[in-house]
């Protein structure tokens, strides 16, 4: 454990009946780090993110953001508390716009009563502008901002994966979980990729945690990486210390 | 801190928009009410006004229901257990309010709410005018209040479960509001008079029905209620609230994880459309100046639930354009109506204006659905006369199998999410693609 860490995970665990899906599992991310979460199919890792922003509570252990412990909070107020994430099986807001997922982001920053929305009172209507200030911004960044009107269901594969990095984005989150977002891209576009993580890692000033198969994307742009199988953490270091780990050739080989 | 709450300071909005923004939705409602009391009604008859008065009121029914089970996506078949709360309340507090503060139950309103045949005279306003809008009000008020008291928490179940909860607090309604006392006739308003105020709230006439209650509402008061209904749920979908509303529909988890509050917003939908339906069961109660919980069913549920999906889940011109299809149908289907000539000539100006408007190669199909429907009514009219048939015998079939065409010719509904304003047609000419 390391002081002053923007992402402190101590010991969380979850079970589904007899599964044993995630045990014991640590990290401790300093500000500004780019971390990746490894494994084969099946180890656990989308279950990792899904305790961490609330989806499931864990059994046991704690799970702090900036200090700010989140153990056991609803997965809303997590997101208030800074961590936001993108999901392996992309989950856009379909029917609505590709301006409308990205103001969904925004959503949780503001203040939406009831009263100022049905009066349009001058805080909303300055408020709602503002928010689509700032979501046409954050969809130039994103290059997705000639598409603002379409829905985002219509949007090309790759343009929904970055859809939803955007949108994760416009929650202002301290630390940002990606759950392999290169899935499915060809090698052009997970190059365009990387190089959209690194960029938005620099002008965002986000903490993230990163889950990808592609081994050439993992190695290249994350500072360390922790390795599960079977829920079990079996390495974690360096992209080079965790490529020469025994342990880590026999999970991805399968050798019993 | 935020740079969202930085930037909503630099961009302040201007204060002189401010009352207006708030304001204008009060006298469009007004006018609106206006035209189609003084204006239409006296064009159109008592008949038609009596039919536009029904339209009027399922038209606050559905575009409210809508934000629940077409914004939120949630499934509630409660909607006219909330009506038969605001009904009653409204109810209960014309009659024994009018007892209590005038000493009968004789309507006291101006020209606003006494249908009159012929040209409207008198005062506009009367003294039972207050009590009128105030009663409404309340029950919509107090239909809200059960809104949340059943939302807060069933609305953690999910689709099937959720249905059932609400038809059951539906039934729930109906059964403890049959369960009320007698009324205290208007005869014996002398004993009613005499009596404390919470005992006369549960006179409601139980079983039989709470009757010969001085009548208010008129095509002035349901338009106004029908405007504010539409420009509220319009300025709900097009705010940060509305976008939360449809999150939800669209994806639980993603929402969430956007820090939308699930139970927050769907308790916001809840009582906000449990509201206007208690104020709809309120103009519905006070329109034909009796009010009975068996009416209000779960059946009179469904009627709602079907405009609400026929219009296209999530759009108020759709759930609006859907109550008025489905609730002038039945009633036209009673005497099928020619279409020679007057219709034949507006369908085809229809045409016309459709053929110059539709984007190129998009033109034929809609003609050919319209005047389509156009000859096969004729048809079926035609058809009817010569065989024999009393077309008014089977108008609930007739009206049942044209449900079932046009969900199987548009399951998504009417307009799907979008709006009148949102379609193609509209945009193409807006100029920029
Ligand atoms: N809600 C659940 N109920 C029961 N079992 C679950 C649930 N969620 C996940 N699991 C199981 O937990 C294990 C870990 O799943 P998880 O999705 O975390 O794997 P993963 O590492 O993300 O795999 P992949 O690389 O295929 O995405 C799997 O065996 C999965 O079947
Ligand atoms: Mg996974």
């Amino acid at each position: 454990m390391s002081a002053g860490a923007m992402l402190e995970v101590r010991g969380i665990s979850i079970a589904f009946g007899g599964l044993k899906a995630v045990q014991d599992f640590s990290l401790s991310i300093p500000r500004g780090g780019l971390y990746g979460l490894i494994g084969p199919n099946g180890a656990g890792k989308t279950t990792c993110f899904n305790l961490l922003t609330g989806v499931y509570t864990p059994n046991v252990g704690s799970i702090a953001v900036d200090g700010v412990d989140v153990t056991g909070l609803p997965p809303h107020q997590i997101a208030v508390a800074g961590l936001s994430r993108t999901f392996q099986n992309i989950r856009l807001f379909g029917q609505l716009s590709v301006l409308d997922n990205v103001l969904l982001g925004l959503h949780l920053r503001g203040r939406h009563s009831l009263a100022s929305t049905l009066l349009r009172t001058g805080f909303h209507v300055s408020q709602e502008r503002a928010m689509a200030a700032l979501a046409m911004r954050l969809l130039e960044t994103f290059g997705l901002a000639n598409r603002a009107e379409e829905q985002g269901k219509n949007l090309p594969y790759g343009d929904q994966r970055r859809l939803e990095i955007a949108r994760a984005l416009a929650t202002e989150p301290k630390v940002l979980l990606l759950d392999e977002p290169a899935a499915g891209m060809n090698p052009q576009e997970k190059k365009a990729l990387r190089e959209l993580i690194q960029r938005v890692r620099r002008e965002f000033g986000v903490t993230i945690l990163l889950i990808e198969h592609d081994m050439g994307v993992v190695m290249n742009i994350c500072e360390r990486i922790t390795v599960l199988n079977f829920g079990q953490t079996i390495a974690s270091g360096t992209p080079d210390e965790v490529q020469n780990d025994p342990k880590v050739i026999e999970a991805y080989l399968g050798t019993e | 801190m935020s740079k969202l709450f930085e930037e909503t300071r630099s961009l302040k909005a201007p204060v002189w928009g401010v009352i207006p923004r708030a304001a204008w939705p009060l006298v469009v409602a007004i006018a609106i009410g206006a035209l189609v009391y003084f204006g239409v009604s006296p064009l159109v008859g008592g008949f038609v006004s009596k039919v536009m008065l029904i339209v009027g009121i399922n038209i606050v029914l559905a575009v409210s229901l809508n934000i629940v089970n077409g914004y939120t996506g949630q499934f509630s078949m409660g909607h006219a257990g909330f009506m038969a709360v605001g009904g009653y309340v409204a109810a209960g507090i014309v009659y024994y309010g009018s007892i209590k503060l005038w000493g009968s139950a004789e309507p006291a309103g101006g020209i606003l709410s006494i249908v009159q045949e012929g040209p409207k005279a008198g005062p506009l306003w009367g003294k039972g005018d207050f009590l009128f809008v105030i009663s409404c009000l309340i029950g919509g008020l107090v239909a809200a209040g059960a809104g949340y008291v059943v939302g807060l928490p069933s609305l953690r179940l999910r689709g099937d479960y959720l249905a059932i909860v609400t038809l059951g607090f539906g039934e729930i309604v109906r059964v403890i509001l049959q369960g009320s006392h007698d009324q205290i006739q208007p005869w014996k308003a002398a004993d009613a008079a005499a009596m404390p105020v919470y005992e006369l709230a549960w006179k409601l006439g139980g079983p039989k029905g709470f009757n010969l209650v001085p009548t208010y509402t008129t095509l002035f008061w349901v338009y106004f209620w029908a405007a504010l209904t539409c420009i509220a749920a319009y300025r709900l979908k097009s705010s940060s609230s509305g976008r939360a509303f449809l999150s939800i529909r669209e994806d639980e988890v993603a929402a969430q994880a956007m820090g939308v509050d699930l139970t927050k917003y769907k308790v916001r939908a809840f009582v906000f459309s449990s509201f206007f339906a208690g104020v709809a069961g309120g103009l519905y109660a006070l329109d034909i100046g009796a009010i009975s919980a068996g009416d209000l069913n779960f059946i009179k549920s469904f009627d709602i639930i079907i405009m609400v999906v026929l219009g296209g889940l999530g759009s108020i011109s759709g759930a609006v354009l859907a109550a008025v299809i489905l609730s002038i149908l039945p009633e036209a289907l009673r005497q099928p109506p020619s279409l020679v000539p007057w219709g034949w000539v507006a369908i085809a100006v229809i045409a016309l204006v459709m053929g110059a408007v539709l984007p190129k190669g998009k033109k034929l199909k809609p003609i050919i659905v319209l005047v389509g429907t156009a000859a096969l009514w004729e048809g079926l009219r035609f058809l009817a006369t010569s065989v024999h048939v009393n077309l008014p015998d089977y108008r609930m079939i007739i009206y049942a199998i044209l449900l079932i065409v046009l969900m199987i010719v548009r399951p998504q509904g009417l307009f799907g999410v979008r709006e009148l304003w949102d379609l193609k047609v509209f945009k193409r000419r807006g100029g920029g693609a």
